[in-house]
């Protein structure tokens, strides 16, 4: 199995976000195929640089994809195409 | 005052129309990088980012270098009169300070490249380019052969580099990638060459400017996002295996 780069499961969990409109963390976790350790980083980055949104209904934790992280799922081919061929994933 | 500009006299246009070129082009991939720095927050991006950009702002003093070195000319041609010395003096200076900062900058930019792509971002290792980076500065203030074999040194581990990447995932975007740095490897083989003959200068320039080219090209396809499927079903299928 081919080890993801950031740039892979960055795309992969807004990729899930994409497909549900307000997805909880347990889903994420599942869907993106990373551990609850693992996928708390990538969260916090997306967070921080504004590509999902997070809100809290019945005292639960949701996660939206924000117009800035559909522009980057766009944006995806073309920033792995350049990556790839200077191999600096 | 030395005036070490590499230009040959009948070239001057068109040398700095190949620079202006390669500088359009540094500054595109630098660009590309940092937007996925942005993104991903991965210090590899940004240093890519940076390395294209001080590739590019060497080619912006070489353009300096070469416009100087034109007007140098120019007032030695139109025999002196002596109120014009001065002023040969402050363009001399100029050529020389922008003709070294050319080299320092493209040192640094390819130097940079070199150790992203090698992994080597640990301070002990970066102390020991930056002192080898100096040494090659300073040498080649007074020989350019030293300055254009270093960076052919440079060019040939990047171009390695490159077809390890392209024979681990053949697909079109690599293939170029190597090319153009196999292009640029030999670009500045030739400008070793300069002092034996000028057409070694021009030679250097055609291949610089394809190098880019080619550069240019995977750019554009990454502009529009084209993959080539073939080949990432057959990375699908062996990652499946």
């Amino acid at each position: 199995m081919v080890k993801r780069t950031k740039l892979e499961v960055i795309k992969d969990i807004l990729e899930v976000l994409s497909k549900g409109r307000n997805v909880k963390i347990t889903h994420l976790i599942y869907k993106s195929n990373l551990s609850n350790n693992s996928i708390k980083p990538h969260l916090n980055e997306l967070l921080s640089n504004g590509l999902m949104t997070i809100y809290e209904e019945d005292n639960k934790k949701h996660f939206r994809i924000t117009q800035k992280g559909q522009e980057f799922l766009k944006e995806y081919n073309k920033m792995k195409i350049f990556s790839d061929s200077y191999g600096l994933s | 005052m030395m005036a070490l500009a590499l230009s040959i006299g009948q070239y001057y246009g068109f040398d700095s129309l190949v620079e202006f070129f390669i500088l359009i082009i540094s500054l595109l991939i630098s660009y590309n990088s940092y937007k996925i720095y942005k993104v991903i927050k991965e210090k590899n991006y940004s240093l890519f980012s940076l390395a294209f950009l001080s590739i590019s702002v060497a080619f912006v003093f070489k353009i300096v270098s070469n416009i100087t070195l034109l007007n140098v000319i120019k007032i030695e041609k139109g025999s002196l009169i002596l109120s014009a010395i001065h002023e040969l003096n402050e363009l001399q200076a100029i050529n020389f300070f922008s003709f070294l900062l050319y080299k320092i900058f493209l040192i640094v930019g390819f130097l940079t490249l070199f150790l992203i792509i090698n992994k080597t971002l640990n301070k002990e290792s970066m102390m020991l380019y930056l002192y080898f980076n100096i040494i090659t500065v300073i040498f080649s203030i007074y020989y350019n052969f030293i300055f254009h074999l270093t960076i052919a040194i440079i060019l040939f581990s990047l171009t390695i580099h490159f077809y390890k990447n392209y024979s681990a995932q053949k697909n079109k975007h690599k293939l170029l990638v190597f090319l153009a740095f196999l292009i640029m490897f030999l670009s500045h083989l030739f400008f070793t060459m300069i002092e034996r003959n000028p057409i070694f200068y021009i030679t250097g320039e055609m291949f610089i400017l394809v190098g880019f080219g080619l550069l240019l090209l995977n750019q554009r396809d990454t502009k529009n996002g084209k993959e080539n499927k073939t080949r990432s079903y057959k990375r699908y299928t062996r990652s499946v295996k």
